[in-house]
């Protein structure tokens, strides 16, 4: 037995080995919202996003930092940080979930639902998210827009600042990936 | 084996992603929010492009006043305006319409303190006041007025502004302070004057925090006897409006005059006690390209 264990090891870490020949990454994902009100619209766009892309299992990963999101006006990027979202506590958001019925080989852009979970603001939601999908030669590319509301995810507004943000967060994201090499 | 095995590569694409994030520092932000703490200033800068357009009321009342008057006795009034040139580079100006007092400072960011590092420490700005008074009275009574030359009219301070962000909830300040007023020809009194202030911010929820200062003088005027100024308030933020309410027994706004020249102690004795309110607005001049 102990004389197998190292060759058992050894297998395991050749399938990881193997694996990542099927992993894609992509550093520099975009990730913007928009929240529209009578009184002010609101913007902003977060172009460090990570995302990772297993096509064997179809598996999807994205992490973000929060403060490297742009606002166009300083204030709402502090107060956003600060106030809202509290990026000192919680400095990321996530996501994890799997691409439903994805063809990994076709060339032909496809529109597809990934589900899976997303934490924002330290609460996990489940979420169907549509995407679409397009492979140049390997180097996959994921666009796409979906709706958030702000209550699910415990952000305090106060009732005084209620008409100044939307109920509902629209989200656009737009992924480049790459092959993934450690 | 097997199940551990694919539940551990399951886990694996986030924990993947944490990896990859850049090494970069990150700075530490909203320190104190404002960038008045409330009598002074804190290490706050505005980024570039940003207008202030500030009204600092104080309200008291005069000690056996006969008249009646709508509530208050005195009201004084600091409009100011203050444009940020860079991330780092702040302009203020201010005119006091009580104490006839105009003020200007030109304020810098030297370092910011970093998140989760043993480098920076602390964020530090530097800040530079000069101060013009039309009526040389007694200090600042009104009442009596003296004829001084227009070189005495002019004071200086300047600062050294030391924060930490302790946590999410706390902040401190040190500030040595250094005041230059030229010479009084007529009374006797120190030319330079060091004083140390202390602030501190604690954050009662995402929009409000309890503030504080105090301004300890090493050598207090000798002519007129004055007292270290002291403030309570409230910090309120309100999207592009930020809201400061105080109890002060300061009744100027020039740092030079409230840390130096304040003649009656925090009480609430007849006269003693100021309320102040500072409403602050921010305009971006100059919108980011996403």
């Amino acid at each position: 037995m102990n004389k197998l264990l190292p060759l058992f090891f050894l297998a395991i870490s050749f399938a990881d080995f193997n694996e990542k020949q099927n992993q894609f990454i992509a550093r520099q994902g975009q990730i913007s919202f928009f929240s529209y009100t009578n009184v002010e619209n609101i913007e902003a766009k977060n172009n460090q996003v990570l995302s990772i892309l297993d096509i064997e299992k179809q598996e999807i990963a994205i992490s973000m930092l929060m403060r490297a999101f742009v606002f166009k006006k300083d204030l709402m990027y502090e107060h956003f940080n600060e106030s809202y979202i509290e990026s000192d506590i919680y400095p990321k958001a996530n996501f994890e979930g799997k691409i439903i019925d994805f063809d990994v080989n076709t060339k032909e852009p496809q529109t597809k639902i990934i589900r899976g979970k997303i934490t924002i603001h330290g609460i996990t939601k489940e979420i169907d998210i549509k995407t679409t999908i397009k492979n140049n030669n390997g180097n996959y590319n994921l666009t796409g827009e979906f709706n958030l509301i702000v209550n699910d995810f415990e952000i305090k507004i106060p009732p005084i600042l209620s008409s100044n943000i939307a109920k509902t967060i629209a989200i656009q994201f737009n992924f480049k990936y790459e092959p993934y090499e450690e | 084996m097997l199940l551990v095995h694919s539940s551990l590569n399951a886990q694996g694409l986030l924990d993947k992603l944490e990896n990859e994030f850049p090494d970069k520092p990150v700075y530490e932000i909203a320190t104190f929010k404002t960038t008045r703490i409330g009598l002074g200033h804190s290490i706050e800068t505005r980024k570039k492009g940003a207008l202030e357009i500030s009204l600092y009321n104080r309200y008291w009342n005069i000690p056996d006043f006969k008249g009646q008057r709508f509530l208050a006795d005195v009201v004084s009034i600091r409009y100011g305006l203050d444009y940020a040139f860079s991330d780092n580079f702040t302009l203020g100006l201010g005119y006091t319409n009580h104490d006839k007092i105009s003020d200007g400072f030109f304020k810098y960011k030297l370092l910011k303190q970093r998140q989760n590092s043993n480098k920076g420490l602390f964020s530090i700005t530097l800040i530079q006041g000069i101060s013009h008074r039309k009526v040389e009275g007694i200090y600042n009574d009104n009442y009596e007025q003296n004829n001084a030359s227009s070189s005495s009219r002019y004071a200086f301070t300047s600062q050294v502004l030391i924060a930490r962000k302790i946590n999410t909830e706390l902040s401190l300040q040190v500030a040595p302070t250094f005041i230059q007023r030229a010479e009084n020809p007529l009374i006797d009194d120190t030319k330079n004057q060091f004083a140390i202030a202390f602030g501190g911010r604690h954050k009662i929820g995402g929009h409000a925090s309890i503030v504080s200062e105090y301004f300890y003088v090493t050598n207090p005027l000798k002519s007129i006897e004055t007292y270290n100024a002291f403030m309570i308030g409230l910090n309120w933020e309100l999207s592009h409006l930020l809201l400061q309410f105080q109890m002060t027994n300061a009744r100027n706004f020039a740092e030079d005059t409230f840390i130096t020249q304040t003649r009656n102690n925090f009480n609430a004795k007849d006269g003693n006690f100021h309320f102040g309110f500072n409403a602050t607005w921010v305009l971006q001049t100059k919108k980011k390209k996403l």
